[in-house]
């Protein structure tokens, strides 16, 4: 495990007060915000910035961290020596199960003891019984797997208690199925596969929360499917019988004479499956042939010849 | 390895209106007296109350974390981390468009 320099995280000295820690927080967490963020590396940068405030942001943390890494530099190998933290209370947690993913290894290492002593107070308890914690996690599923169900193998992050009391990560992998006609938004529960319950009390589920991965095509709003579908001018103009690839097969749609770019065209019962199933919303987009042969020019000028037709005053 | 039938659990989905304020408080992390406060404030239209019991959702996880994160993060006040969920809710909903048609 490699030293993590939480001041250097947060672009401060080590003397920095915690007004000067907290400015600097705030700054890297507007820039690496992850729903505004334009960095590809957002995500992880954020979680580095929140681990490196957690600590830093806590007097008894920083306390306990500054002692310990007086003598450590960034990247170089770390293993803390049997009871570091030894003469420094710690009156907050060190993480709940669910913010188990967002911190490192290293964090655990150090501050994970904090979350054991609490967990081995309530799990020595007489007599005590109690269901145990819901987790919660993000599967992320293509729109595609809501038409033929999907098996997906998960990776959680959480935390253990080892013989000696210490917590630390470990990664537990499930296989899902995930039932056909799941939609975006949508939880599946895993009855049992949360945190193991206190003193022979139930364990918690395990939630699992669905989000699409984009699609180029397909939008899904609810159970409705949504598609961009190109038609010709002809098509539009007269009317036409055209396929549309869905991810269960095509189907035939028939284009009304006269539609026009961006009209709706509502396909009942062709959207997600499910009971009743979603429809499917065609949004018409009229694409021009190029005129890139005199042919295709010569058409278009015996249109623009032949039609008393002004685009602007339709 | 080929995975075996018995290895594989499977999933009960839940409509989307069965979480509970308990789930969702234990899942975003948020306490459960946070979420109420905010759900009294006005502040949280995903949560709907049926017969007493709230209920939530899917979507009331992304709009909690985003809420608490923004209050934590920025110390702002309740209300300022409602309005920039409402902007961050519809900047999702446009950019899915966005991508759909092609401009993105």
């Amino acid at each position: 495990m490699q030293f993590k320099d939480y001041y250097q995280t947060l672009g401060v000295g080590r003397e920095a007060t915690a007004e000067e820690i907290k400015k600097a927080f705030r700054k890297l967490a507007r820039k690496y915000h992850p729903d505004v963020s334009k960095e590809a590396d957002a995500e992880l940068r954020m979680k580095e910035v929140n681990e490196a405030h957690a600590v830093l942001s806590d007097p008894e943390k920083r306390a306990a961290y500054d002692q310990l890494g007086a003598h450590y530099r960034p990247g170089q190998e770390f293993r803390p020596p049997p009871d570091w933290d030894a003469g420094f209370e710690f009156s907050g947690g060190g993480f709940r199960p669910g913010e188990a993913a967002d911190y490192s290894d290293f964090f655990a290492e150090l501050f994970g003891r904090m979350g054991a002593r609490d967990a081995g107070f309530r799990a020595g308890g007489q007599g005590f019984r109690g269901a145990g914690e819901d987790h919660h996690a993000k599967v992320m599923l293509d729109i595609e797997d809501a038409f033929r169900g999907a098996t997906r193998q998960i990776s959680l992050r959480v935390p253990q208690v080892d013989a000696q009391g210490r917590v630390q990560l470990a990664t537990r992998t499930l296989n899902v199925r995930i039932p056909k006609g799941v939609r975006e938004g949508q939880v599946i529960r895993l009855a049992g596969q949360g945190a193991p319950g206190l003193g022979g009390g139930p364990a918690g589920d395990l939630l699992l929360e669905v989000r699409f991965r984009p699609h180029d095509r397909l939008r899904a709003e609810g159970r409705d499917l949504h598609l961009a579908l190109p038609v010709a001018p002809w098509e539009a103009a007269l009317g036409a019988v055209v396929a549309v690839e869905l991810p269960d097969g095509a189907v035939k749609v028939r284009i009304p004479e006269g539609a026009q770019s961006g009209r709706q065209l509502r396909v009942r019962g062709k959207g997600l499956p499910g009971d009743p199933p979603g429809d499917l919303l065609l949004d018409l987009r009229v694409v021009l042939p190029p005129a890139d042969t005199p042919r295709a020019r010569e058409l278009y000028e015996t249109m623009a010849r032949e039609l008393a037709f002004d685009a602007r005053r339709v | 390895m080929p995975e075996r039938e018995d290895d594989i659990l499977l999933g009960s989905l839940m409509e989307e209106t069965w979480l509970t304020l308990e789930q969702v408080a234990a899942a975003c992390p948020v306490e459960p007296a946070w979420l109420l406060a905010h759900i009294e404030s006005g502040l949280f239209p995903h949560a709907e109350s049926v017969a007493g019991v709230w209920r939530f959702s899917g979507a009331a996880l992304q709009r909690a974390r985003r809420m608490r994160q923004l209050e934590q993060d920025f110390e702002a006040v309740p209300e300022l981390a409602a309005l920039m969920a409402d902007l961050l809710e519809e900047m999702d909903a446009l950019r899915v468009r966005l991508r759909c048609a092609g401009l993105e």
